[in-house]
């Protein structure tokens, strides 16, 4: 597996730049190894189960090349172990003049969730307790001689055949806004905007503190408030660090726009998974791209504008009507 | 060195002294055991099952614990109220008694500090937040800046305590070099704590009722109205059962502080309740919330009035001379004043934040069982720090606990 | 302190406390220094790197769209007998093709179909067509989707957002006698926050 296919790639910043001195590192080290001798013998801490390395790990940012080959390595080995088959955990980085958009026909959404369940497949969510990563909110056409307000809208319908009639739904997940609040507000730097726009969440290196949720203005950002339950057999193999790696409780997760297929040219699930064809996904800086052509093309508008988050999920409508 | 070994006879005598005590002191202390003992299983609880044990949920991703931490960053603020009179001013009946508000300080920053330590999902992993061990995400997150100045506000608090305390216990007096510039630090150090705090939630556009540049005052003001009234009835508290000495004067001026404090603070209500009401937008739902309720959903509503009920009897008392001469009569408006800052600015200021949640949605959340136990054990773990300290604070300042001399 | 012996006129702060405030003031912008991280908070934007066409070099290939059912074909066993004459008038069909819902405006059998040659399809211009590229029958009358359905926007594109891309073909989701999508079954609500509690709880509760 091409793990260190776009390796040169990963780093964020400018090319060129090195992340951290030597320096840091001799103190960091210093510091990490008192503290590890420190906290005790590890026969006692492997007969409580208690991984040091995991424990140690630094932030995905600051792990260089041959570290990250090491987590990567201990990670398939976990996963592996855990359910039983074997597990690939990739760290593929951003393509060079890319910038990821997400296109949502609204004409066309007919509120099936078949995106929302796609994506749990995909991404290794918990079932049990229940974490959905697109919330579908169905909103009524003609909303009572009111404007449509998105608190009107209602994630919970249920009927036996969708559309329902005279309503329209609008599936909401991360924007993965290009002045992220979430990114701003995390105190560890576990969260941040990669260069090809995803906004990426470091697992391991999440304390829980839950700042980010606060600044969601999506409600994009969900908790892990219990130990998530995966069965094995239900478990996708094919992973990225910051994508869908099984999380572990108090870790905060969201969507990553499918990093593990989209850095491989792959379109996201829920794209996929459509089956109106109301979801359209490219490269915001390539014209050819169906999500340029709809930006040009269509009135595009983007939930919350007032809040210049500048999302990167345009909503539109594809035809003026359903015909 | 000499002052090392007298630090320690000062350690070892300060040991001494909190273990000698009657039968109430006694039986505070088991009582504090319990609930400290109650809320460690309740959180062991929390940290086998995870936060799933609170009622805290994606919609309501905070509540309980972030609402008692709100209000403890003011109450460790306000001490520097009683601060300000004594060293600036050189008043002397407050002089005495500064030491106390100093410790109450010290005792609520470490709940402030409890209090967050329980509400992460992994707090084994707090070391994340620390300079080169960690990656903090300063200056952008507010949250880094809080622990900054939270931990510099501590550090500045507990030297001066102790180095005071230390220095009477020797028989010296404290040299004013070294103390004044820490107090005088510790001024703006207070303002800053709370202000900082303020701006955590005030930096967060996602929250329209947060987002508001009145947020900041709205918490100074109801911080010198919560901890000098906690002040207060401590002070009733020391003389009765402490055997501590606080002259009259000393109470009736923190009720005349506290009457400035609580008109600012009404005052600051009122225009937020004028700002949310008179021109309504899509954003004043959160306050219609958190005073009437929205589609039924109406228990915040009942703690919201009450809270302007008690605040309001709280300023009558203290803005009426006559009433507020009477100390039972200001006792009792300071514990209004406590209960009623303490219901606005914790669940009062948390709630209608996340309630409806940014996309409509409406959650009731309460605290459950094992929320409210952690925050009592957490409280009583303030309350048995305190106490330690108050008791050898007392007792080196009424001379009988004193360097053994050769 | 003003009068102090060292310092009568008390203009100058004496040492002691001029050490003490700068001890703290190094000690608040050392922790503060400490503090600051060096990663890449916020990369700059990639808006001025050059666009590059990264699809130019992938296909577009069109799916075959799904089989039509074996009953129906080839249409020339029925409809190429000549004894069997087709009526040029609209009406309800009662003898076959009955179970057939015909909901396409005011379109009959004839618009498409042609008499003559029953295994094709007939455009405007009279010129047949295989039943493999019927949506160039769709696009006489909905040609303002030809060029949103290349582009991807209308309809559904797999594959991948660069290099090769498939489409799938009108008749792929619109049945081309009644066009209109149909409706699905939808999948379970999400649960509600007060419905989220551990599994052993809830079947305690029950």
């Amino acid at each position: 597996m091409g793990i260190f296919k776009d390796r040169k790639e990963r780093r964020t910043g400018a090319p060129g730049e090195k992340c951290g001195s030597t320096r840091r590192d001799f103190l960091r080290t210093a510091a990490t190894v008192s503290a590890g001798a420190a906290i005790g013998a590890p026969a006692v801490a492997s007969a409580l189960e208690f991984d040091f390395e995991a424990f140690l790990q630094k932030n995905f940012r600051e792990l260089s090349d041959a570290e990250l080959k090491d987590v990567l390595a201990r990670l398939e080995r976990k996963y592996s172990e855990k359910y039983g088959k074997p597990v690939s955990v990739g760290a593929i980085g951003p393509m060079d003049g890319v910038l990821f958009g997400y296109g949502l026909d609204i004409s066309r959404c007919i509120g099936c969730r078949r995106c929302v369940y796609a994506c749990v497949e995909e991404n290794n969510l918990s079932r049990d307790p229940e974490i959905h990563w697109i919330r579908v909110l169905e909103f009524e056409r003609s909303a009572a001689l009111r404007e449509i307000n998105l608190e009107d809208g209602n994630p919970y319908y249920e009927y036996s055949e969708v559309p329902a009639a005279d309503k329209f739904y609008l599936p909401v997940s991360c924007q993965h806004c290009e002045d992220s609040p979430c990114s701003t507000v995390c105190p560890t730097g576990a969260t941040w905007r990669e260069p090809d726009g995803i906004v990426v969440i470091d697992y391991d290196w999440c304390i829980g503190c839950r700042y980010c949720m606060a600044s969601c203005p999506y409600g994009a950002r969900h908790f892990n408030w219990g130990e998530p339950n995966l069965p094995a057999e239900q478990v996708n193999p094919n992973m990225h660090m910051l994508g869908n790696t099984p999380r572990k409780k108090g870790v905060v997760e969201k969507c990553t726009f499918c990093i593990q297929r989209v850095r491989n040219g792959r379109l996201p699930a829920c794209h996929e998974a459509c089956p109106v064809g109301a979801r359209k996904f490219g490269n915001l800086l390539d014209p050819n791209s169906e999500i340029r052509y709809v930006m040009d093309r269509k009135r595009t508008f983007v939930l919350k504008a007032e809040l210049a988050t500048h999302p990167k999920f345009f909503y539109f409508w594809g035809t003026e009507g359903r015909d | 060195m000499e002052n090392l070994k007298l630090f320690a006879q000062f350690t070892r005598g300060s040991l001494i002294a909190v273990a000698r005590g009657g039968k109430p002191y006694y039986a505070w202390l088991l009582g504090l055991g319990v609930l400290i003992g109650l809320g460690l299983v309740a959180y062991g609880d929390q940290l086998s099952r995870g936060l799933i044990t609170t009622n805290m949920r994606d919609q309501v991703s905070w509540g309980f614990y972030i609402g008692n931490f709100a209000f403890l960053v003011g109450v460790a603020a306000a001490a520097v109220v009683l601060v300000v009179p004594a060293y600036v001013y050189n008043w002397g009946p407050i002089r005495e008694v500064a030491l106390v508000g100093e410790l109450l300080s010290v005792a609520a920053i470490v709940m402030c500090m409890l209090f967050v330590t329980v509400d992460v999902g992994r707090p084994e992993l707090l070391w994340h937040l620390l300079p080169i061990a960690g990656t903090p995400n300063f200056p952008h997150s507010l949250l880094t800046w809080d622990i900054l100045v939270l931990n510099v506000y501590f550090l500045i608090n507990w030297f001066v305590v102790t180095y005071i305390l230390f220095m009477a216990f020797t028989g010296r007096k404290y040299n004013p070099r070294i103390v004044l510039p820490i107090i005088f630090l510790s001024i703006p150090f207070a303002v800053g704590i709370h202000t900082v705090t303020a701006f955590l939630f005030t930096g967060l556009k996602s929250r329209p009722f947060w987002h508001t540049a009145l947020l900041a005052p709205r918490f100074i003001a109801s911080a010198f109205c919560s901890g000098p009234a906690l002040i207060f009835l401590i002070f009733r508290v020391l003389r009765k059962v402490g055997g501590m000495k606080i002259a009259d004067a000393a109470l009736f001026k923190i009720g005349e502080l506290l009457a400035y404090a609580m008109a600012l603070n009404l005052f600051f209500v009122g225009t937020e309740v004028f700002t949310d009401f008179y021109a309504q937008t899509s954003h004043s739902i959160h306050a219609r919330f958190q005073w009437f309720g929205i589609h039924g959903e109406s228990s915040i509503a009942a703690y919201t009035w009450s809270a302007l009920g008690f605040n309001v009897v709280a300023l009558i008392i203290f803005i009426v001379p006559y009433f507020r001469r009477k100390l039972n009569l200001l006792t009792l408006g300071c514990a209004l004043s406590f209960f009623g800052i303490f219901i606005e600015k914790g669940m009062g200021l948390l709630l209608p934040g996340f309630t409806p949640d940014v996309l409509g949605e409406i959650y009731e959340y309460a605290p459950s069982a094992n929320e409210v136990l952690v925050g009592i054990g957490i409280w009583a773990v303030g309350a048995l720090l305190f106490t330690l300290m108050v008791r050898v604070a007392i007792a080196i300042t009424q001379g009988k606990l004193r360097v053994a001399r050769a | 302190m003003a009068g102090d012996e060292h310092d009568p006129d008390g203009e100058r702060p004496p040492r002691i406390q001029l050490t003490v405030w700068s001890v703290i003031a190094l000690a608040v912008v050392a922790v503060a220094g400490l503090f600051t991280v060096r990663l890449e908070h916020q990369p700059e934007t990639t808006r001025d790197y050059p666009p590059r066409p990264l699809i130019a070099d992938g296909k577009l290939a069109l799916l075959p769209g799904p089989e039509i059912d074996d009953e129906y074909l080839p249409c020339s066993d029925c409809h190429g007998d000549p004894e069997r004459e087709t009526g040029p008038v609209p009406r309800e069909l009662e003898d076959e093709h009955d179970e057939m819902e015909l909901a396409h405006g005011d379109l009959w059998c004839l618009h498409c179909h042609d008499s003559e040659n029953p295994n094709r399809l007939r455009l405007a211009d009279a010129s047949l067509v295989a039943f493999e590229d019927s949506w160039q029958l769709c696009v006489q009358c909905h040609g303002k989707k030809l060029p949103e359905w290349r582009a991807g926007v209308h309809g559904k594109v797999t594959g991948s957002w660069r290099g090769d891309r498939e489409y799938l073909t009108c008749v792929a989701c619109h049945e081309p006698h009644s066009p209109a999508t149909e409706p699905l079954e939808p999948m379970p609500r999400p649960r509600r926050p007060d419905e989220i509690a551990l599994r052993a709880e809830r079947s305690q509760e029950k």
